[in-house]
C-alpha cells in the first residue's frame, strides 16, 4: 500500500488504492471549504435579517467609520495590531489567560499558515505548475510546525485544566466550551502520532519515534489527521465556538477596539 | 410581566419564533463573537444581587439568544425550517434579559470588545415587540411621557415652579440649561443648586422651561423606543427649541438626559445637534483650574468618595472633571473606592431596574455603600439624580441592617453616611443656598432666616 520513496505529500502517503492521495486531499478541502462558506453564509443571512449583502454592506460601512454620537474612534491599525493581534484586552483584565489564549491563538494560526503554505505547494506541483522538491519543503517548515504544536497543545492543557480545576469556570462551563477545546486537542495529539508514525518511514535512523520502526498506520492517521482537521478547523467554524475567531475581530473593527 | 397570563402568539408555519428587524446586522453579528470567557459575569451587579444564579449571567444571556438564534436561522433551520421555541423559554430568557441596569461594564471587560448595551437595547425592544416585555412598571413609561412629557405625572407648567425668585434666568444666553424631570420635579433641590451655581459663577443660561420635554431615557433604555416613537419626537422637539433659542453650549446636571444628548440624540435625529453638550462638572473644574472659584464654607475634615454613574463615565467617558471638583471641595479629603471609573460598580438604578426590580436596584446599592463604607467615607457622592436616589436607598437600607450591631450609629444618628450629588455640596460651599423655592417661602412666612447647613463651617 505505502510507497515509502514517494512519501511526499503532507497527508503522508501517496496513493491509496486507485485514487491518489492527492484527489482525496483536493476532495475533502473542497467539501471542507464549501461547508464553511455555507455556514459563513447562513451566519451573515442571519445577521443581515434574512440578507447576508444587507450584513456585508453594514459591516464594511461601519469598519472605521464615526458613528453619529459614539465616542472619537481609534485608528484602524491600532485596533488590527493591539486588538485583534495582541488582544490587549484579555491582557488587562487577566494576564495568565492572555498566556493561555496566546499559545492557542498563535500556536493555531501558525499551524494553519505552515499548512496552507505547504498546500500550495503541493498544489502546484501536483497540476504541474512548479517542480518543488516537496520533503525538503516540509523538512523546512518542520521546526515551525513543531513550536506551534507545542505552543498549541500547551495552551490547550492549560485551557482544559482551567475548565476543571477553577470552580468558576467549571460552573459556567457548557458542552459547547468542551468541543471546541477538545476537539482541537484531537486533532493536536493527532497531528503529533501522525507526524511521531511518519518519521521512520521517512527516515528509519531520525527522530523520536524510530523505536517504533516504519508502521503500516502512518498513511491511515495522517490521511486522517489531515481530513479532521480540515473538517473540524475549517468547515465546522460557523457551526462552532470556532465562529469567535473570526467574528471577535470583525466586532472589533466594528466597535473601533471596543469599549 | 412573567406571572401574568397572557395569550400566546400566532406564529405562522415557517416563520422564525423570534424576529431580528430591528436589531442591528453589526449587534446580530456580536452575538456570535462572546468567546464565553467569563469576564462579564464576573463584573455584573446584577448576577451579584442574584447570588450568582447563571439565569442572569450576562455571558449566558448571550449564549441564549445566540440558541435561538441558530435554531431560527441555522443550516437545521434553513434545511427543516425554525424549530418551534417554547413560550415559557422565550418568556423565561425576557424576564432575565430586563434584569440588567445596562450599565455597560460587561463591554468594558468584553475581550471581543462587544458593545452589550446597544445589542441589549436592540434586543430588548425585539421582544417588547413580541410581548416579551418590559418588565413590571417599566410598561407605564410609554403612556406617562407620551402623555405627561415626564415620567412623573406632573403638568408642563410646573416644570417652572422649582425656580426660586432669587434665580435669574436669561432671555438670552450661549448657554441653556436642560434640568430635565427629575431636577425639575422630584429633586428640585439639584435644579436649583445648579441654577444659583450657575448665577454666582456669573454663566448666564436660558431655561427652556414648559417647552423642556422628558429626554426619554427611560424608554430608550427599556427596549420601548417604537412605542409612539416617543424618545424621537421628543429628541427633535428638544433639539429644535435649543437651536431655535441660539445657544452654543447645553448645560447638563443630570447623567441620564446628558447621556442621551450626547448618544442619543444625535442618533435619534440623524445629525449632530448644532450646540455643545456640556456636563455642569467640565465647567467646574475649568473655573476650578483656573482659579476662578472661591469657596466660602468648609467641611470639617471629611471623608468624601465619589461614585461614577454610568451614563456619565461609562457611557460617555466623563471621569476626571466630577473628581477635579470634588479634590478641590474645601475640608474634604478624597478617596477613592473599590470599582471606579470604566470598572465602576453601578448602582442598580438603570436599565429600568430601579423602576422595574426594586429589590434587585436596591441589593446593588447596597453593594456600593459598603464600597464607601470600607473605605470610611462620610460623604458619597455621585453627579446623578438616579445614584443619589437609589445609593441613598442602599445607604438606608445597609443602614437598617447593621443598625442593631452598630452601637456609633445607633448612638449618633449624625454620623450617618451623607449620600448627595456634586452640584449641591458645591452649591453649600459656595455658601449658597439650597433650599427649594417651597421651603424658603414657608420659612420667609414663618419669619425664619434662611440657614447654611449645620455641618458646615464657615472659611
Amino acid at each position: 500500500m505505502s510507497d515509502v520513496s514517494n512519501f511526499s505529500y503532507y497527508s503522508g502517503i501517496s496513493d491509496y488504492g486507485e485514487i491518489s492521495a492527492f484527489i482525496i486531499m483536493i476532495g475533502i478541502a473542497m467539501f471542507a471549504i464549501l461547508i464553511f462558506l455555507l455556514g459563513m453564509y447562513l451566519n451573515m443571512q442571519k445577521w443581515g435579517g434574512g440578507s447576508a449583502s444587507h450584513f456585508l454592506k453594514i459591516f464594511l460601512k461601519s469598519i472605521n467609520h464615526e458613528k453619529l454620537g459614539h465616542h472619537k474612534r481609534q485608528s484602524l491599525v491600532i485596533t488590527i495590531i493591539f486588538d485583534i493581534l495582541l488582544q490587549r484586552r484579555i491582557l488587562k483584565r487577566s494576564p495568565f489567560r492572555w498566556v493561555m489564549h496566546m499559545l492557542i491563538f498563535i500556536g493555531w494560526i501558525g499551524m494553519f499558515i505552515f499548512s496552507m503554505i505547504f498546500a500550495v505547494f503541493e498544489v502546484l506541483h501536483e497540476i504541474g505548475i512548479g517542480h518543488f522538491d516537496l520533503v525538503e519543503i516540509r523538512g523546512s517548515l518542520g521546526f515551525g510546525n513543531e513550536v506551534f504544536g507545542y505552543m498549541l497543545l500547551i495552551g490547550l492543557i492549560i485551557a482544559i485544566a482551567r475548565r476543571l480545576a477553577i470552580s468558576d469556570v467549571v460552573k459556567r462551563t457548557q458542552m459547547f466550551d468542551w468541543v471546541l477545546v477538545l476537539g482541537t486537542l484531537v486533532i493536536t495529539l493527532t497531528g503529533f502520532i501522525a507526524e511521531g508514525l511518519r518519521g521512520p518511514v521517512l527516515d528509519a535512523t531520525s527522530g523520536a519515534w524510530t523505536f517504533l520502526g516504519p508502521s503500516d498506520l502512518a498513511e491511515i492517521l495522517a490521511l486522517s489527521h489531515v481530513a479532521i482537521s480540515l473538517l473540524f478547523c475549517i468547515a465546522y467554524i460557523p457551526y462552532s465556538k470556532y465562529m469567535h475567531m473570526l467574528a471577535a475581530p470583525m466586532v472589533l473593527l466594528v466597535n473601533g477596539g471596543g469599549e | 410581566m412573567a406571572d401574568e397570563e397572557k395569550p400566546r402568539p400566532v406564529i405562522p408555519k415557517g416563520e422564525p419564533y423570534i424576529k431580528t428587524d430591528v436589531i442591528d446586522p453589526t449587534f446580530m453579528m456580536q452575538y456570535d463573537a462572546c468567546t464565553r470567557c467569563g469576564e462579564c459575569d464576573k463584573w455584573c451587579p446584577v448576577l451579584d444581587a442574584k447570588d450568582g444564579d447563571r439565569k442572569y449571567s450576562p455571558m449566558d444571556k448571550i449564549s441564549r439568544f445566540r440558541a435561538f438564534m441558530g435554531q431560527s436561522y441555522g443550516l437545521k433551520a434553513k434545511l427543516f425550517g425554525p424549530k418551534r421555541l417554547d413560550e415559557d423559554d422565550i418568556q423565561d430568557f425576557a424576564d432575565a434579559f430586563f434584569h440588567c441596569s445596562t450599565c455597560g461594564v460587561c463591554a468594558s471587560v468584553c475581550p471581543a470588545g462587544i458593545n452589550t448595551v446597544d445589542m441589549y437595547e436592540a434586543t430588548r425592544q425585539q421582544l417588547v415587540m413580541r410581548d416579551n416585555g418590559p418588565y413590571g412598571k417599566t410598561i407605564m413609561f410609554p403612556k406617562l411621557i407620551g402623555e405627561y412629557r415626564n415620567p412623573y405625572m406632573k403638568d408642563q407648567k410646573q416644570r417652572l415652579d422649582w425656580i426660586p425668585d432669587d434665580v435669574e434666568i436669561a432671555e438670552e444666553a450661549d448657554v441653556a440649561y436642560f434640568a430635565g424631570c427629575t431636577a425639575g420635579f422630584n429633586q428640585q433641590v439639584l435644579g436649583v443648586a445648579t441654577a444659583r451655581v450657575l448665577n454666582h459663577l456669573n454663566v448666564p443660561f436660558i431655561y427652556l422651561g414648559e417647552e423642556e420635554t422628558c429626554c426619554s431615557s427611560a424608554l430608550i433604555r427599556t427596549g420601548q423606543p417604537h412605542k409612539g416613537d416617543i424618545p424621537k419626537l421628543n429628541a427633535l422637539h428638544n433639539v429644535e427649541a435649543l437651536e431655535a433659542r441660539g445657544v452654543k453650549k447645553v448645560m447638563f446636571a443630570c447623567a441620564g438626559c446628558y447621556r442621551v444628548a450626547t448618544i442619543d440624540w444625535p442618533k435619534l435625529i440623524g445629525r449632530k445637534p448644532n450646540f455643545e453638550v456640556v456636563h455642569v462638572a467640565d465647567l467646574l473644574a475649568d473655573l476650578i483650574k483656573q482659579g476662578k472659584i472661591e469657596w466660602k464654607k468648609s467641611f470639617d475634615n471629611k471623608i468624601i468618595t465619589y461614585h461614577d454613574p454610568c451614563h456619565l463615565g461609562r457611557h460617555c467617558g466623563v471621569y476626571e472633571t466630577p473628581r477635579i471638583v470634588l479634590d478641590n471641595l474645601p475640608g474634604l479629603k478624597f478617596v477613592e473606592m473599590d470599582r471606579i471609573k470604566e470598572l465602576q460598580r453601578c448602582c442598580g438604578a438603570g436599565g429600568g431596574v430601579k423602576a422595574g426590580i426594586a429589590d434587585v436596584a436596591l441589593d446593588i446599592a447596597s453593594e456600593r455603600v459598603r464600597d464607601a463604607q470600607a473605605v470610611n467615607a462620610d460623604i458619597l457622592a455621585s453627579c446623578c439624580p438616579f445614584c443619589r436616589r437609589n445609593i441613598g436607598d442602599g445607604r438606608d437600607n445597609v443602614y437598617d441592617q447593621q443598625g442593631s450591631t452598630n452601637f456609633d450609629l445607633r448612638d449618633n444618628p449624625e454620623n450617618t453616611m451623607q449620600v448627595e450629588d456634586m452640584i449641591v455640596l458645591v452649591a453649600e460651599l459656595m455658601g449658597l443656598s439650597t433650599k427649594i423655592k417651597s421651603q424658603e417661602e414657608e420659612d420667609k412666612a414663618a419669619g425664619v432666616e434662611a440657614e447654611a447647613p449645620k455641618h458646615l463651617i464657615d472659611l
